[in-house]
């Protein structure tokens, strides 16, 4: 039977979080599966669980570049005959599922949240109207690609190595018409937090820009990251790339902790996907004690710093 | 004359902008500059209907479809697809679409929800509703329900399959004029940051010139008031608006008829100056759309139409609708109410046309403008077409006074011309307005034989009543907060690009928290004081529905970049 392809993203020879959560989904539905690494190194490649991996490590993929992917996937498509490619959202996976969409005339449904087969076929869910409802989508035939909503499903353990399969694509002369200059990295203290298993966030509640550092130090103590609503990064407060929410990131760390967070829907909708969201804000009726599993009603000033104490005194 | 009461009015705080921000000559080398035949402003009813009705006659005279190029007619459209920002009750006449589609569709090939069977009209009180009559001009037998975002979106394919081209995501921001000839738009630029630097997707804008522009902008129209203000086009009334705030709702049980509402909760003596009302339409067996509509020359700081239809739905009559039933979209956007005596003096200037609710053609006291934008959309394409004949250029002056006479010689000029004082009449209350507006009806218009006039949204002076203590909690079920109904709206607006709302700064407390309880997005939020009795304005712009209001009451709305704002689907 033809294998369901998952696209494994790589970055500094580590595969990303998504795209493992994607292939830990794929395998559960049955089936067989295998991954798929482009330009990286067999045990990088090795690294994507414990089936089988594709993996082309052709020069031409060696910048992080869309168009040569697409050729790579279009042959390993017509090698092994798959009739499903799915990939975690990011920047370089939308580029490659849209443009691989195009060449193949494949239908590709996007922003999935979740997958499932009902009798015999693949749905995805995608939540619509600004996610207010739900609804089912599925292929009209073959290939199907499906993008999948980043942080939607959590990785599984796996403490094997994977069968890598080399296989080998030719590029098209327009693919490699786009070079890569030049990469830098915005510096910052932590992990980001699109990868941080435990994110601190901070509101308005937080009262001025100066107390983000109240964050800061537990996210430290914690190693996990800071993360801000919409209303803070306006503020100017904290800087657009920790942004979460409708129009910033979506994250999904196995600890949440909102300080001085509302809840708007608009900020949900990014975080709701956290293992454990706690809550501290001032006010008993912010609508985010709603959907936290734990809630302070009090001063984030006064918790916490308290609370960073705390697991200072805990981990020592 | 009346004495004036006192008040802060917001009309002296207005910020700089003038139409020098709006108009200008053509930027571009003649050789980058994008051709296109006709291009149309605005993918809404009366724009697309303009472009479909161009479609039919450049295919019977094909001699001036050559004349108009590769593109002979395109059309703008600033939110992601045609239909995206359009808001409308609806119930709407259909006898402008009948003729639009004669011999090609029937109604029941249009999206619609079916004809109207039954109605009823209501005068409510805090806990009782009175049924009355419906006043002849409220009257909706032989109309349909239609959702107008669904419509538009029907009405783009219907255009793009004459040969229009649609440019959806795309802002009109300037109006490009050259010696005293409109021709063409520059479009807006995308990919900014907040502070106006190109960010790494930046895309510039460009100029778009055409034979003749046709600005179907709607309500607020950017370029349509810059245009009537640049061309000295006013009409004898200053125009004025209203704002609309509308929920749709899935019901358990079907309404199967349409409401309308007065009275409660506006008050209806004559200082508060809230005329409006409220509708509730079915969509089907399903669906029914409710809103709550009031005219922007209210004077009380804390009125929010938002909060008023929150109030308004937890009425028991209004409840026994909505009872197990859950919203499903938000929206909000101002109407154009001037009527007949705030209408353009002139419809076109050399090179070009203004059609539909941004020209001011709504009938207030009929709850209706969709088939005046869709009517005066087909009367310019045929004005287009004439003066594209052999001999003649649109851009020569009178070349489309054509297009005036056909408007003044079909049924909705009549129309209105018989309601021209309806509106301003309600200024002296909700019982003397009632009395002098049924006199009006029973006369045709004929009485009172004189013009009334009114005074701008802005130059109401502000008052203060404790308003907002009537303003239900949001429950999260019936009711809701502003910031959940601007995600309803399905805005997701990019946060960090430049604000696109030109307010002053610093204004008076009372300008401050008017602006605040009147948006129904959040925009407007009031900060520190700011010594003198000023306080500083905190604004978030990404939060925009683009209803307009702003520019009402003392504020300028310009188009964010293309594709932001809200995302109506069934509104």
């Amino acid at each position: 039977m033809a294998p369901t392809l998952v696209f494994l993203e790589h970055h500094e020879g580590e595969l990303q979080k998504g795209s493992l959560g994607v292939l830990a989904k794929a395998a559960s539905l049955g089936g067989e599966v295998a991954g798929v690494v482009l330009g990286a190194s067999e045990d990088v490649a090795a690294t994507g669980g414990a089936g089988s991996v594709y993996l082309c490590d052709d020069p031409a993929l060696a910048a992080p570049l869309p168009q040569p992917r697409v050729d790579a996937l279009e042959a390993l498509v017509a090698q092994t005959g798959a009739e499903t490619v799915l990939f975690a959202a990011s920047v370089l996976a939308s580029d490659v599922a849209a443009g691989l969409a195009a060449r193949l005339g494949a239908g590709l449904n996007w922003d999935l949240t979740d997958l499932r087969v009902e009798n015999g076929e693949l749905v995805g869910t995608r939540p619509a109207l600004g996610d207010t409802v739900v609804a089912d989508v599925t292929w009209r035939g073959t290939p199907r690609l499906g993008l999948v909503r980043s942080g939607a499903f959590e990785a599984a353990e796996s403490g094997g190595r994977a069968h890598v399969v080399a296989f080998s694509a030719t590029f098209q002369d327009f693919s490699s018409l786009a070079r890569l200059v030049e990469r830098t990295q915005e510096v910052s203290a932590g992990p980001s937090i699109e990868e941080a298993e435990v994110i601190v966030a901070g509101g308005r509640g937080l009262g001025r820009a100066e107390n983000f550092s109240l964050c800061e130090a537990l996210a430290k103590e914690l190693g996990g990251a800071v993360a801000a609503t919409r209303a803070v990064v306006d503020a100017g407060w904290y800087p657009y790339a920790a942004q979460v929410g409708q129009t910033g990131k979506s994250v999904s760390p196995r600890l949440y902790i909102a300080c001085g967070i509302s809840g708007a829907i608009q900020h949900k909708v990014g975080m709701q996907g956290s293992g454990t969201i706690v809550a501290i804000n001032r006010d008993a009726n912010a609508p985010i004690f709603d959907f936290a599993d734990f809630g302070v009603v009090g001063d984030v000033e006064q918790v916490v710093p308290k609370l960073t104490e705390l697991v200072r005194a805990r981990r020592s | 004359m009346r004495k004036r009461p006192a008040g802060v009015r917001p009309a002296d705080y207005a910020p700089p902008f003038g139409p020098s921000d709006v108009v200008s000559a053509p930027t571009d080398p003649a050789t980058e500059r994008i051709e296109v035949g006709v291009l149309i402003v605005g993918g809404g009813p009366g724009g697309l209907a303009c472009a479909i009705r161009l479609g039919q006659l450049l295919e019977e005279h094909p001699e001036v479809a050559e004349k108009l190029g590769d593109v002979p007619v395109a059309v703008l459209e600033k939110g992601k697809q045609p239909g995206s920002h359009l808001l409308s009750g609806a119930v709407v006449n259909p006898r402008a679409l009948r003729r639009l589609f004669a011999g090609r569709l029937h109604m029941e090939q249009l999206p619609t929800y079916g004809p109207v069977h039954h109605e009823s009209v209501y005068l409510l009180t805090r806990n009782s509703a009175f049924r009355i009559p419906p006043p002849p001009t409220m009257r909706n037998r032989g109309n349909w329900v239609m959702s107008v975002s669904q419509l538009g979106r029907f009405l783009a394919e219907q255009a793009e399959a004459g040969g229009a081209t649609i440019l959806p995501e795309t802002a009109a921001e300037r109006l490009l004029v050259e010696h005293g000839r409109v021709v063409g738009v520059r479009t807006g630029d995308k990919g900014r940051g907040r502070d106006g630097a190109a960010l790494a997707n930046f895309e510039p804008g460009g100029d778009i010139v055409a034979k003749v522009t046709v600005l179907a902008e709607g309500t607020q129209g950017h370029l349509t008031t810059a245009a009537i203000d640049h061309f000295g086009l006013q009409g004898t009334n200053p125009q004025v608006w209203a704002l609309g705030v509308k929920e749709i709702w899935k019901v358990p049980r079907p309404l199967g008829r349409v409401v309308h509402t007065m009275g409660w909760p506006l008050r209806k003596s004559a200082r508060y100056g809230e005329f409006g009302g409220s509708f509730v339409y079915p969509m089907g067996k399903e669906m029914v759309s409710l809103g709550f509509v009031v005219g922007l020359e209210y004077r009380d700081v804390e009125l929010s139409v938002h909060d008023l239809l929150q109030e308004f739905k937890v009425h028991p009559k209004i409840q026994r609708i909505l009872a197990g039933g859950e919203r499903v979209g938000w929206g909000a956007k101002t109407i154009t109410e001037g009527g007949f005596l705030s209408l353009p003096s002139r419809f076109n200037a050399p090179g070009l046309l203004l059609v539909g609710e941004g020209a001011g053609l709504v009938n207030v006291p009929r709850l209706k403008g969709i088939h005046y934008a869709v009517e005066s959309g087909m009367l310019a394409a045929e004005a287009i077409v004439r003066s594209l004949q052999p001999g003649e250029t649109p851009t020569r002056a009178g070349a489309l006074d054509t297009y005036d006479r056909a408007l003044q010689q079909s049924y909705l000029w009549a129309d209105l011309r018989e309601v021209r004082n309806m509106r301003q009449v309600f200024d002296r209350g909700f019982y003397v307005g009632g009395a002098l507006a049924s006199a009006m009806t029973v006369s045709k218009g004929r009485l009172p034989p004189q013009d009334f006039p009114n005074e701008p949204n802005a130059s109401a002076p502000l008052l203060r009543s404790g308003r907002a203590a009537s303003y239900p909690p949001a429950d999260g079920r019936y009711t809701f907060d502003k910031l959940s109904s601007v995600f309803a709206s399905g805005n997701r607006t990019r946060d960090d690009q430049p604000s696109h709302l030109r307010v002053r700064r610093q204004v008076p407390r009372d300008v401050a928290e008017m602006w605040s309880w009147m948006c129904p997005a959040r925009v407007y939020e009031v900060g520190e004081a700011d010594g003198d009795d000023t306080v500083t304005v905190h604004l978030t712009p990404s939060n925009c529905v683009q209803c307009g209001a702003i520019s009402a009451k003392g504020g300028r709305l310009t188009p964010p970049e293309g594709g932001s704002g809200p995302e109506y689907t069934l509104a």
